[in-house]
């Protein structure tokens, strides 16, 4: 009658040993940030200390929708190999990455996963190594002739198990690519390698689950177009209750002069909301026609993240859709790091041309970030800001990575860190930096970007944001810093996240247009 | 996933959260609650049902503004606040609150 | 001739013929695989002078990797600064012409030498002691130390320890380029100098010593920062007439 353990013992599958999805995952209440030391030192290495944070594996339906196998494919070794030799003579940057990288050591100490995890595979030519090796073994003569001694490893379990670990614990924040002396972006090598596991049916739930859901309801929260309106007419209540101005969120306003382009989790989730309120507030104030686009309810564009270019672009194709329906005459962005990278660099291609074309005003740069479309406001004296409002504010700014190293605002190179700071100090009376190497190119990513804002591996955001909370507690210390100030929607929920985990309020993570919309004169201008 | 509850097996999604939505009833919300070790008040449950009439017209849950301009007309301007909000379900209003009251976890940049 | 001779002139031209071939292959590869997105990382040039600048920063001080990691900019940076004079130094044995500042620089090449010598050893070095650095080496990058170090100590010995007759090492090379080959000297730290050289040579193209072409061809760093005003537009990227918006999506909703 007794069964015995072994039969008792389930037998897992090669997916469920892939993506660890029988593990127990930790609880959230118990998870702990690693602790703060004074400074950003660089750990000694502990192998294998991250290797079984591994996000949730994304469901069949979720990976049905994304028109990816349901499971671990039969012959996913051979189909794996075929659509690296495919994404090898699609990318330049993965061919020339694959071959050009000394192991020289620079990036070892620069990603911030590494130093909260101190895994050492987490060091960014250690994870691009974990890709290296399998692009050894079947594309290179040196792999097949030398193997392991050049550093050439079969595809098996074991490495896609390594794969699944480590590629979610790359935020594609590009902060290696700065220190290295040929330029290799790891976000290049993690998206590449995240499409393979996608096409051999290992997915991961989080980031195709949400692109689904813009897919098929146009943003990601997956809020509805009647839910939409619903949730802006109450903020326009809020405001009028706050402020006593009836400051309009319009939607779907077909001729309008500017369609405003915003992460969904702007309408829904605090403090993002707060910036949503402070762009009305400058639109209203700059008596400018503006709307938000009911079926583009959606900045953000997690086909990045998944390195997946289809996706990426269909998910685009909706911002050019309102575009044709609407006829505006400019195009912003909100707050967003990676959609502000795909808005600046990618849209043109994906979805372009962004010009006379579909209508665009040739004289506004297409797509405007809204801090750069701000700032020029407040320059031209088309709005008035009141500093004193924020005197209780002692804000620092913290550069988003996607915006910082993969984008631009305004004319000139690093136009990107000036325009928002510019704005800040426009809006407050008092502004600190950070310390000078954890910020503008060399930011620190929050944690939580690239697809990883999620809570099961809520240790490896916590670990990845340890660099920045570092630098924040001792900009605290020494000057007193109490606002946390960000343009990236991801930056935000993460930030809200681990700062009660580091023994921080919650309160002091905002947006730049929470502080514009603090301090604007609202009503009649001289 | 999933869990029994005075036996009937209820299907969830990885983080525990009801698959299936009409399954709900105060029971099983009450069951839920107590494994996240929330002690149910007659506070609680306005919040609960707020969140689910909202879903059953929105199909979403409401943005946390919403939620606590509800909350201003329900207990008052004094508990209108996201602190009581967050006094009632430590965890936050997603990851409690929506868990209890059936509905799906909200994601996105949330 | 002496089967030696024989022996290394084949050699030399496979050597030759395998580092060309493969590196105009390898470039070839890189130069024509799309890329189909604006990447460069920012704060990037906006214009194509400025890329040039950034590029030269880079190939001429390793900037990226100074600001990255002073200790392995040092002995990197030697290392290549003496593997530059000592190739600038070999331009002699090759033609019958030398410029002047050719010959100046040659006043230096025992130091140059030395510190290329030391600068490898170091990087050696660092690969056994740096923990983070030791776990992401492989053999081969041992090996290719090895290899430039056998090469830089070999000629240093040649030339300024155990003299070789430089007459006929110059006939010998002499001999190789015009395709009209020379006995060779038979003296033993030549021989290994160059049959490592030439070792060197046939690797090349297969190993991550493609980095000195490949650089030139990284996207995050040679790309012009200027998507807003410049639409790229490769083939396979391309957009496509219509993409198929979700269904669902019906403004009766609202």
């Amino acid at each position: 009658m007794a069964e015995t353990a072994a039969e008792q013992e389930e037998v897992l599958t090669d997916l469920e040993i892939v993506t660890g999805a029988k593990e127990p995952k930790p609880k959230i209440g118990d998870v702990k940030a690693p602790e703060l030391t004074g400074s950003i030192k660089v750990p000694k290495i502990q192998p294998g200390a991250a290797a079984g944070y591994k996000p949730y594996p994304a469901a069949p339906e979720y990976m049905e929708g994304m028109d990816f196998p349901t499971t671990l494919v039969d012959n996913w070794e051979k189909e794996a190999v075929n659509k690296l030799g495919e994404l090898l003579k699609k990318y330049k940057s993965l061919q020339d990455y694959m071959d050009i990288c000394v192991r020289c050591g620079s990036c070892t100490d620069k990603c911030q996963f590494f130093l909260g995890s101190k895994d050492p595979k987490n060091m960014p030519v250690a994870r691009a190594d974990l890709l290296r090796k399998v692009y050894k073994k079947y594309f290179t003569t040196e792999g097949k002739l030398l193997g392991k001694i050049a550093g050439a490893e079969r595809f098996d379990l074991e490495l896609l198990g390594e794969w699944f670990s480590y590629f979610h614990q790359c935020s594609q924040c590009r902060r290696c690519s700065v220190f290295c002396p040929y330029g290799i972006d790891t976000a290049e090598i993690s998206m590449a390698a995240r499409e393979i596991m996608d096409h051999i049916g290992v997915g991961q739930k989080y980031v195709n689950s949400i692109i689904i859901k813009l897919h098929e309801i146009g943003n990601n929260l997956g809020m509805n177009p009647k839910a939409l309106k619903a949730t802006l007419e109450s903020t326009e209540e809020d405001i009028e209750e706050e402020d006593g101005v009836p400051v309009k969120l319009p939607v779907d306003q077909v001729g309008a002069d500017i369609l405003m382009v915003t992460p969904s989790a702007d309408f829904f989730a605090s403090p993002h909301v707060e910036s949503l309120i402070g762009y009305a507030k400058v639109f209203h104030q700059a008596g400018i026609s503006w709307t938000f686009s009911s079926t583009a309810s959606e900045a953000g564009n997690f086909g990045m993240f998944i390195g997946n270019y289809s996706h990426m672009q269909r998910a685009a194709s909706r911002i050019r859709k309102a575009i044709e329906e609407i006829r505006p005459k400019r195009l912003i962005v909100g707050e967003c790091g990676h959609a502000w990278r795909i808005a600046y660099s990618f849209w043109n291609t994906l979805i372009g041309p962004l010009d006379q074309s579909l209508g665009l005003d040739p004289k506004y740069p297409r797509p405007q970030h809204i801090c750069e479309f701000t700032l020029d406001l407040v320059k031209r004296g088309a709005i008035k800001l009141d500093k004193s409002a924020n005197d209780e504010f002692v804000p620092t700014f913290h550069d988003s990575c996607n915006v910082a190293r993969g984008s631009r605002m305004g004319d000139s190179p690093g136009g990107q860190f000036d325009i928002p700071r510019e704005l800040i100090k426009a809006s407050c009376n008092r502004y600190v930096d950070m310390e000078q190497e954890t910020i503008m190119e060399k930011t620190f990513c929050c944690g939580g970007g690239g697809g990883l804002l999620t809570d099961e591996i809520l240790d490896v955001r916590l670990q990845g944001a340890m660099p920045r909370m570092q630098a924040y507690q001792n900009i605290k210390d020494s000057h007193g810093a109490n606002f946390f100030a960000l343009i990236c929607a991801i930056c935000k929920a993460q930030f809200t996240k681990v700062f009660p985990k580091y023994g921080m309020p919650m309160i002091e993570v905002g947006g730049v247009h929470q502080l514009v919309g603090r301090a604007i004169e609202l009503g009649a201008k001289e | 996933m999933s869990f029994d509850f005075e036996g009937k097996t209820y299907e969830t999604d990885d983080d525990g959260y009801l698959i299936n939505l009409d399954e709900w009833n105060e029971g099983v919300a009450g069951y839920i609650a107590e494994q996240e070790g929330v002690e149910m008040t007659e506070a609680h449950w306005e919040v609960v049902n707020f969140l689910r009439n909202y879903y059953q017209e929105y199909n979403i849950a409401p943005a946390i503004k919403i939620l606590i301009k509800e909350m201003k007309k329900m207990f008052g301007p004094e508990k209108g606040n996201s602190a009581y909000l967050y006094d009632l379900y430590p965890a936050g209003p997603a990851l409690q609150a929506c868990k209890i009251a059936g509905l799906p976890k909200p994601t996105g940049c949330v | 001739m002496s089967g030696l001779t024989i022996f290394f002139v084949i050699y030399a031209y496979v050597a030759i013929l395998f580092f060309i071939a493969g590196f105009l292959y390898r470039i070839w590869k890189y130069a024509s695989t799309p890329a189909p997105l604006k990447i460069p990382q920012t704060p990037a040039p906006v214009a194509a002078p400025g890329v040039a600048r950034r590029m030269v920063a880079e190939v001429t001080l390793f900037k990226s990797l100074f600001n990255g990691n002073k200790i392995i900019w040092l002995f990197g940076y030697v290392f290549h600064l003496g593997l530059l004079v000592a190739l600038l130094k070999h331009y002699r044995f090759a033609f019958d012409y030398s410029p002047s500042w050719l010959v100046y620089l040659t006043t230096f090449e025992l130091y140059a030498g030395l510190i290329m010598l030391g600068g490898l050893m170091m990087l050696f070095l660092l690969r056994l002691v740096v923990d983070r650095t030791n776990f992401i080496t492989v053999m081969t990058d041992y090996i290719l130390l090895v290899l430039l170090i056998g090469i830089a100590g070999t000629g240093l010995l040649l030339k300024h320890f155990y003299r070789t007759d430089v007459t006929s090492v110059k006939e010998f090379v002499l001999g190789l380029v015009s395709f009209n080959p020379q006995e060779m000297p038979a003296d033993a730290f030549f021989i290994i100098h160059i049959t490592l050289v030439f070792l060197l040579l046939i690797y090349f193209p297969f190993s991550k010593l493609m980095h000195s072409g490949g650089i030139f061809f990284s996207p995050t760093r040679n790309q012009v920062d200027n998507a807003r005003d410049k639409r790229l537009v490769t083939p396979w990227a391309a957009a496509p007439e219509s993409i198929q918006i979700a269904s669902n999506m019906t403004q009766e909703e609202g």
